[in-house]
């Protein structure tokens, strides 16, 4: 695996720690654990997203480069089995 | 994915609940010109097209549409909340309430629920990026529409800002097409379909 796809597969799980937190965070928003977890896999996410947009390019339209050009549109999208880790 | 940004695109704040301007509205949410048509018109579309920047230009007005979809649902949750019975069986709107009570249930105004059926995707960039040109107008002339049949300046504002936003899409579009032209044969653009044939 490469460091795009190592660092993407991270990025990935991280982003559903989070997610999976969310949901349990919706039904129980006093559970002190469970907003532990949360900011703690949050702020790994940020760092995370932030490494991966430097060197690999954006993952939202706020990450994109002001220079060069706009790479937002640059292939592959991520439904193409290249777009994935 | 997508992740849920927890604000409107463009603002929404309606004084005067009126179930009247709900009815016609409703439309622009489950309607055939509609914003949950729009949006899966475009991000289903996108998987066959064979450029970036027209895939990037499908993928983001297509998550606009999401939002103006939420815009149109904030207008129907406005114009609905706090009335009374004798309100919602004089505005007519008791056909939907008797159904979906305050629920917002995506159909057109005459009743008919949301079908893609409204959508066209084809899998060949000239005639869906011509089906999109046609839905932003026809977007655009039911919110020309809607101003007719609306006087409330509250309501007036934010079907404005979506009218606006059906013309910049629509020269979007256009832009889009012009592109996929450019990488066809000048001689002949049905020569080939670039989603298939290489």
């Amino acid at each position: 695996m490469n460091e795009r796809n190592r660092l993407l597969n991270k990025i990935m799980a991280e982003d559903f720690a989070v997610y999976e937190a969310v949901l349990y965070l919706d039904t129980h928003p006093g559970d002190a654990d469970a907003l532990g977890y949360y900011t703690e896999h949050r702020d790994n996410v940020v760092q995370l997203r932030e490494e991966y947009s430097r060197k690999f390019g954006p993952l939202t339209i706020y990450d994109v480069e002001g220079n060069g050009s706009w790479s937002w549109i640059n292939e592959p999208f991520p439904w193409e089995r290249e777009g994935n880790c | 994915m997508w992740i849920y940004d927890k604000k409107l695109q463009y603002p929404v704040k309606i004084k005067n609940p009126n179930a009247t301007y709900a009815k016609i509205i409703i439309s622009q949410l489950g309607g055939p010109d509609g914003e949950l048509a729009a949006s899966m018109r475009y991000l289903h579309q996108r998987y066959s097209m064979p450029y970036g920047q027209v895939v990037g230009t499908l993928t983001d007005i297509g998550t606009e549409e999401l939002a103006h979809l939420e815009i149109i649902a904030a207008i129907l949750y406005q114009l609905t909340k706090g009335l009374s019975i004798d309100e919602i069986k004089r505005s007519g709107y008791d056909t939907t309430f008797v159904d979906h009570t305050l629920g917002l249930y995506p159909a057109s105004a005459a009743g008919v629920p949301f079908d893609m059926k409204y959508v066209g995707i084809k899998g060949d960039p000239i005639a869906d990026l011509n089906e999109d040109l046609a839905a932003e107008q026809k977007a655009r002339v039911t919110y020309d529409n809607i101003l007719r049949l609306v006087d409330d300046p509250d309501v007036r504002d934010p079907i404005k800002y979506l009218r606006q936003r059906e013309i910049v899409h629509y020269q979007r579009f256009g832009d889009a097409l012009r592109i996929v032209q450019d990488n066809l044969d000048s001689r002949n653009f049905y020569a080939f379909n670039p989603s298939i044939d290489n």
